[in-house]
Formats: C-alpha cells, sequence, structure tokens
C-alpha cells in the first residue's frame, strides 16, 4: 500500500468515479462536481497565464495600442449584463461567425470536396490486374459505385423511389459497412485506456503489479 | 439597426476572408495570422460570461435549495482554490502554492479524467452489446463488419481463420473508404451551404431575441 | 566496393576522433573525389507571400553509384562572389534534386544559387552559379483556381434556388426520421413532465457543425417554447455558449413568449472533455430528461453520453458529422442525423423557402459531383490518359 497520500486521493477518486458504473452516489456527486469546479478553474489559469499574459499584459508593457481593438471588441461581451445595451454583444459573435465562415467555404471545397474526388478516382495501375482484391479494377469500380451510391442516400430533394432508392439502400450498406469497421477499430483502441487505468491502481496504490 | 450592424459584418468579414484564401501576399497573410490572434482574444472575454454562468448557477442552487444543493460547494470550491492557487502562484515567494496547485491538477484533476476515459471501455461493452441485437438488416451489416474488424486487429483473429486479417483490411480499404468519402461530399456540401447561409444572413437565429 | 567502406570507415572514424584534441594526428588521405552537380536553376517561389525562391538542380552523375549524402545549398549576391560571400540557405538528402529557400531578404532583387555536393565518403565539389533570380509576392494563387470556379459556381446554384424558392416554387424534402421524430419527442417530454436535454456539441463556434446544432437548437426551443417544457442546454465552448443563449431567447420572443424564457436553462459547465461528460451524465441521471438531443462535433466522449442517456430511457437524437463517433450514436441512440443530415436539419424543420432553397442547391451540387465522378470513369476507362487530366484539375494549392 502507498503511504502517499496524493496517491491515496487520486485512487479514491478515481474509484469515486467508476462508481457512477453500479449507479448514481453520494460519492460520484462530490467527484462529479469537483471536477467541474477544478477543471474551470484549470482553465482560468491557463487563460490567465497563457493568453492575458501573452496578448494584452505584454503588447500594452511594449505600448503596442493596436491589441487595445480586440480588447475593446472582446469586451463587447460583457454588455451582456447591460440590459439596454446586450445587443453589442453581437457585434464580437459576428465577427467571429464573419471570419470563420467566410474561410471555411474554399477551404472545405478543397479538402472534403477535390481530395474524395481525386481519391475516388480510378489509377492507372489497376489495369494491369483487374481482380486484385486490393489493387485491381473491379475494386476501384466498387469504390466508385459505393461513393456514388452513399452520395445519392444523402439527396434530399426527391422521394426516394424507383433507382433512386436502390442506390441510396446500396448507399447506406456501404455506410453501415464503414460504421462497423470503425466501430470495431475503437472498442479495439479503448479497452487499452481500460487497461492502463486499471495498471496505476494496481501498481502505484495498492502495489500488487510490481 | 441593432440587428443590421451584426449582420453587415458578417456579410464584409464573410466575402473578405473567403477571398484572402485566394491572395498569398505577405499583407493578406499578416491579416490573417493577426485575426486569428485578435479572435482568440476576443474569445477570452467570453470566458467572463460562462464563468459568470456557472457560478450564478450554483449560487442560484444553493439559495433556492434545489436537490442536491450542497455539493455546488464543492464545485464553487474547486473553482475558487485552483484558480487562486494557479495565480497566485506565480508571484515570487508563493512557490507553495504553485506546488499545491501542481499536486491538485496531476492527483486531482488528471485521475478523475482519465477515470472517466477509462468508463468508455465499460460503455463499448454495453454499446457492443448492443450492437450485436442488431434489429435491422441495416445494423446486422454494422455488426458483421465490426465482428472481422475486431478479430483482425487482434491475433486471435488469425488463429481462427487465417484470411481474417485480409477480410478486416478489405473491409476498412474498400467499402469503408467509399462511405467515408460519399459521407464527405455531403459534409463538404453541407458546411458550404451552412457557411452561406450565415454570410448571407438566411440563418440569423444567432442574433437572439432582444435587438428586433 | 569493400575496400571503398573500409576506407570511409576510417576516414569517418578518424573524422570523429579529429573532434578531441590529438596531439600527432596522421595527415588524412584525400577522399576520392565527386563530381559537382549540373545545371542548377533558381526562380522565384510561385502563389507566394514573396521573400522565396525554389531552386533545382540536375544531380551530381555519382548520385546514381549511391556515392552522394546529400546537397548543400548556398546563395549570394553576385555569381562571381568570393566563397565567404556565400550563404548557407539549406540542405536536402540525396534523392532530392530541389530546395526552396524561404529566408530571401529582399523581393525584387538579384541573387545567384550553388549547390555543393557532399559525398558519403566526404568529399564536395560546387557547382556552377545559378541564373539570377527575383523572390516576389503574388496577389492571387493560381493553384487555386479550381477551388474558386467550384466555390462560385455552389454559390450560383444556392443563390439561384434561393431566388427560385422565394418566387414561391414548391421545393420537397424527403423524410428524414430522425428530425420527423422531434415533435413527438418534445411532445412525450411535456406529457411527462420532464426537461429535454440539448448538447450543442463540444466544439467551438469555428466548427460548422456547431453552427449546424445551433440553428437546430433554435427549432427545438421553439417546440420547448410552444409546449411549455423546460430545456437544459450544457456547454463546453464560453463562445458556443453566448450564442446558444442568444438562439433560445430569440426562439421564444418569435414564439411570443419571451417571459417564459429561463436565463438558468443555457448554461456553461466547464472547457474539459470528460468534466463535461460527467457533469452531463449527472444532468441525465438526476434530472432525467425525457429527450436528448447531441448535435455538432463531438469525440470520445459521444459512447459516454449516448449509453448513459439510453440507459435512463430517454428518446435520443443525436446528430453529428464526426464519422468515428457515428456508429456509437447509431447503436445508442433512437435517430440519427448522419453527416450532411445534420446541416439540412434546419431546412427541414424550419421549411423556410429560403433554407429549403439552399437544400436543394445542396442536392443539385451531389448531382454534379455524381456526375462527374462518372463521367471521369468512363473516359478514364476509354482512355487512361485522361485521368493524368482529371487529377490535374483536381489538384490544390
Amino acid at each position: 500500500m502507498s503511504t502517499d497520500i496524493w496517491v491515496w486521493i487520486a485512487a479514491l477518486l478515481s474509484l469515486a468515479i467508476f462508481s457512477y458504473l453500479y449507479k448514481d452516489n453520494p460519492v460520484f456527486r462530490f467527484a462529479e462536481h469537483l471536477f467541474t469546479g477544478l477543471s474551470v478553474g484549470y482553465m482560468i489559469v491557463l487563460m490567465w497565464n497563457n493568453y492575458a499574459y501573452q496578448y494584452i499584459v505584454i503588447p500594452i508593457s511594449q505600448q503596442r495600442w493596436i491589441t487595445l481593438i480586440p480588447m475593446a471588441l472582446g469586451m463587447l461581451y460583457l454588455f451582456r449584463f447591460v440590459p439596454k445595451l446586450q445587443h453589442l454583444m453581437l457585434i464580437p459573435i459576428a465577427i467571429t461567425l464573419g471570419i470563420w465562415n467566410g474561410w471555411s467555404i474554399p477551404v472545405v471545397i478543397e479538402a472534403d470536396l477535390f481530395k474524395q474526388m481525386q481519391g475516388t478516382m480510378v489509377n492507372t495501375t489497376m489495369f494491369q490486374n483487374p481482380w486484385d482484391p486490393h489493387n485491381g479494377l473491379v475494386v476501384g469500380l466498387l469504390v466508385v459505385v459505393g461513393v456514388v451510391c452513399t452520395v445519392l442516400y444523402f439527396y434530399f430533394s426527391r422521394e426516394h423511389r424507383g433507382p433512386l432508392k436502390v442506390a441510396s439502400s446500396v448507399g447506406i450498406w456501404f455506410v453501415m459497412i464503414g460504421f462497423g469497421a470503425s466501430f470495431g477499430y475503437t472498442v479495439m483502441a479503448r479497452m487499452s485506456l481500460l487497461i492502463g487505468r486499471i495498471q496505476f491502481l494496481f501498481t502505484e496504490w495498492i502495489h500488487l503489479i510490481k | 439597426m441593432r440587428r443590421q450592424i451584426p449582420l453587415m459584418l458578417v456579410l464584409v468579414l464573410g466575402i473578405f476572408f473567403f477571398i484572402q484564401f485566394f491572395v498569398p501576399s505577405r499583407l493578406s497573410t499578416n491579416i490573417y495570422q493577426v485575426s486569428l490572434q485578435w479572435l482568440i482574444l476576443i474569445s477570452a472575454f467570453a470566458i467572463v460570461l460562462a464563468i459568470g454562468s456557472l457560478v450564478n448557477h450554483h449560487l442560484l442552487k444553493i439559495k433556492r435549495r434545489r436537490e442536491h444543493w450542497p455539493y455546488s460547494y464543492a464545485t464553487l470550491a474547486g473553482l475558487v482554490v485552483m484558480s487562486l492557487l494557479g495565480i497566485l502562484g506565480r508571484f515570487p515567494g508563493l512557490g507553495l502554492l504553485d506546488e499545491i496547485y501542481y499536486r491538485l491538477y496531476l492527483f486531482v484533476q488528471a485521475p478523475m479524467d482519465a477515470a472517466m476515459f477509462a468508463i468508455l471501455a465499460f460503455y463499448m461493452a454495453s454499446a457492443s452489446y448492443r450492437a450485436f441485437r442488431a434489429r435491422s438488416k441495416e445494423a446486422l451489416l454494422l455488426l458483421v463488419s465490426g465482428f472481422f474488424i475486431m478479430l483482425g486487429v487482434i491475433p486471435l483473429g488469425a488463429l481462427i481463420w487465417d484470411r481474417i486479417p485480409d477480410i478486416a483490411e478489405w473491409i476498412m480499404m474498400v467499402p469503408n473508404m467509399a462511405a467515408k468519402r460519399g459521407i464527405l461530399f455531403g459534409v463538404g456540401l453541407g458546411i458550404t451551404a451552412t457557411s452561406l447561409k450565415i454570410i448571407l444572413g438566411i440563418e440569423r437565429s444567432w442574433l437572439g431575441g432582444g435587438g428586433k | 566496393m569493400r575496400s571503398i567502406t573500409v576506407i570511409g570507415l576510417i576516414l569517418l572514424g578518424s573524422a570523429a576522433a579529429l573532434t578531441q584534441p590529438m596531439p600527432a594526428a596522421p595527415a588524412d588521405p584525400a577522399p576520392p573525389p565527386v563530381q559537382p552537380p549540373g545545371l542548377v536553376t533558381a526562380m522565384d517561389t510561385p502563389n507566394d507571400a514573396g521573400n522565396s525562391i525554389s531552386v533545382d538542380w540536375r544531380p551530381s552523375p555519382d548520385e546514381a553509384q549511391g556515392l552522394v549524402e546529400g546537397y548543400v545549398v548556398y546563395r549570394s549576391e553576385s555569381a562571381e562572389a568570393p566563397e565567404s560571400l556565400w550563404t548557407r540557405v539549406g540542405y536536402v538528402p540525396y534523392g532530392l534534386n530541389q530546395s526552396r529557400d524561404q529566408s530571401v531578404p529582399e523581393n525584387g532583387m538579384d541573387f545567384f544559387y550553388r549547390v555543393r555536393v557532399v559525398s558519403r565518403l566526404g568529399a564536395s565539389a560546387v557547382s556552377q552559379a545559378s541564373n539570377p533570380a527575383r523572390s516576389s509576392e503574388q496577389w492571387y494563387n493560381s493553384m487555386r483556381t479550381n477551388a474558386l470556379i467550384a466555390s462560385l459556381l455552389f454559390v450560383a446554384i444556392v443563390v439561384y434556388f434561393i431566388t427560385m424558392a422565394q418566387k414561391g416554387q414548391h421545393l420537397f424534402v424527403r423524410r428524414i426520421a430522425g428530425l420527423s421524430a422531434v415533435e413527438e419527442a418534445v411532445g412525450r417530454a411535456t406529457e411527462m413532465g420532464r426537461p429535454i436535454l440539448f448538447v450543442p456539441g463540444l466544439s467551438s463556434i469555428s466548427d460548422v457543425a456547431t453552427i449546424a446544432a445551433l440553428n437546430i437548437l433554435g427549432q427545438v426551443a421553439k417546440k420547448t417554447a410552444e409546449y411549455d417544457t423546460p430545456l437544459l442546454v450544457p456547454n463546453r465552448d464560453p463562445v458556443v455558449y453566448t450564442v446558444a443563449q442568444e438562439v433560445v431567447k430569440e426562439a421564444y420572443s418569435e414564439i411570443g413568449r419571451p417571459d417564459a424564457y429561463n436565463h438558468d436553462s443555457v448554461f456553461y459547465l466547464t472547457d474539459s472533455q470528460m468534466g463535461f461528460a460527467s457533469g452531463v451524465d449527472g444532468i441525465m441521471t438526476r434530472e432525467r430528461p425525457a429527450t436528448n438531443f447531441f448535435m455538432g462535433m463531438f469525440w470520445a466522449e459521444s459512447l459516454i453520453l449516448a449509453e448513459t442517456g439510453a440507459a435512463t430511457g430517454a428518446i435520443q437524437i443525436a446528430g453529428t458529422d464526426a464519422i468515428h463517433q457515428l456508429p456509437f450514436f447509431i447503436t445508442a441512440c433512437d435517430y440519427t442525423l448522419i453527416g450532411e443530415e445534420l446541416y439540412a436539419a434546419s431546412a427541414y424543420l424550419a421549411r423556410d423557402p429560403k433554407l429549403l432553397g439552399t437544400l436543394k442547391g445542396q442536392d443539385w451540387s451531389k448531382a454534379l459531383i455524381v456526375l462527374l465522378l462518372v463521367a471521369g470513369l468512363a473516359l478514364s476507362l476509354i482512355n487512361p490518359g485522361v485521368r493524368g487530366f482529371i487529377l490535374n484539375i483536381l489538384t490544390v494549392g
């Protein structure tokens, strides 16, 4: 058994969190509330020491007054507490939305559309061995069929009847096989996390595993 | 007027940053860099509102003696203690506070974080159980493909049948890849359309009710 | 060949030994000479902010024999400058015969480049100076012309359908199961006298999925305002929290019940991913919402949220474009909006002609993509050479 009080605290809080798996109980409730408080406190410290210091204190101490502009814009958020001027907080929100949305249009068109189209094209090596299960022409065609049918599943402005119904059904098969693959993969990866925590309890705390 | 200014700002900035993407010049890249920095700074002030919300939520709970109100003290205490230790600990001569802050992070906050992450593994089991009760043809597909992948990534799979790792890889590279691409096309168009709706002011619920 | 290696090892050994002060080092035999790189070409790096010149060269003929270790690139203001005035600006290992000098001190001024080959045995030889080159900044990235055309085309299609919709043209939308269930889900909560939980994802406002989630929140809040059902909206991002609050306020005043809006219904929880998950778990077990909405961007916590919610017996409607989290929502939730369905949701729920017009525009763009994929495939099958051409068009920079 460890004699370090901090290790005991860590172990008991880990168990407090785990206790939720049985059911909600006072110990979990305490841990959960403490977790919220501490993590927000931690965020405040990070913001203060990193951002406030780097982007406000340093520039002002170096008399780079331009930093007052974003500060003033940020402070408009605080008008939330002034009932008559509440609408001023929409200005920083509008700035944030404008910048991100303007920028996202071409970025997404490049990353999600062009790159995916490029990836879907059959390549010339596929012709050499058409039946190769990994890189043959048949597989290449199967990928194109899968992509096209999946895209058609998302066609909203027409009733899914006739050929569109067939295509969208094939599309959802592909989607489900893909989700199964991703599910299986993640399940295996997450197991290692649990093993890590159990190892801590048994090695650091009660020294069962050496 | 109260709505016009934010709407104009979104439109003008949206168009400006759309164009900025195509302009590689020094001025343009500098504007982009500075805007990102400014955005961080502007958003930092929203944290004040967020903390206000959290504190207010718990103070109200305590004041009105709502169910489970005593736990709110744990949140408030955690917040106050952690932030004071972290900020004051930086001052000369107060290194002890910084030491306690560091320990609180390492032995109180981080273990809870890790434990919560570890709980995921238990939920994986219940999620797998749910998946195994496949209620439809589509769910069955998910189950079968998930099963092959799980077997495919562990040595046991190859022991059962030496083709299983191959099948798992094929599922990842062919149907999984096709589905992913198909979804991404839709997502790409969805994102672009949503951004466009915000810039053009078609979607304006973010303006809130107060400014009419 | 082996003897060369042996000599090389000895030389390397002695080179290492030289770094130690040694009273009487034997004189080094000169390593076998290496042939210098061929023609060196320098040009302004295209589509950039300036202060950069791209250099390429013909490899040293010895590279084919595997004798070359790498190339050192030098810059100078004059082709005939003495050795001391050539500044080292880069090193690339063998096999790569190009380099980019990102530290050009001035735009619009001539600079020359030389490339020194270094052999594995320690010999080196320098090339002739390159042609003069000037760096400059560009005001248009020509590599992005394809993205510009595609973006403008998309905007044009969407704006066209919005105009058509405004003129009163009827626009059909197919049933989306998860969204048809919203009304029923809110009704159920009202009957049971329990709240509705809406989590607008864990990402920031820079994620468009968050914006889509907030648009759905607006529609859901209108329904809760109508039925007078309590609404709980926990947040992880401070900016998202402020916007979510405005969205809910707007919904209540649009329904004509601004007085029913409760300030505390949209609240901030914590920035910590797992702290947020444990907090929402607590809310789900203690407040027992009848319906849970998980919309927007999620990471690993998706499973914790969805499994807890399923255990409490709530109706769950999820929607995300996070491909890796979708399988967990699908297994644990009653309805799941997959990818683009998340973005289509606000149009579906609001039935606003402008929003439906946008959706129609998205569909036409999808049809265009399918057409391009199929045409590209057909052309590549007929003539594999076309493939290179198509890939070229799709290359982004």
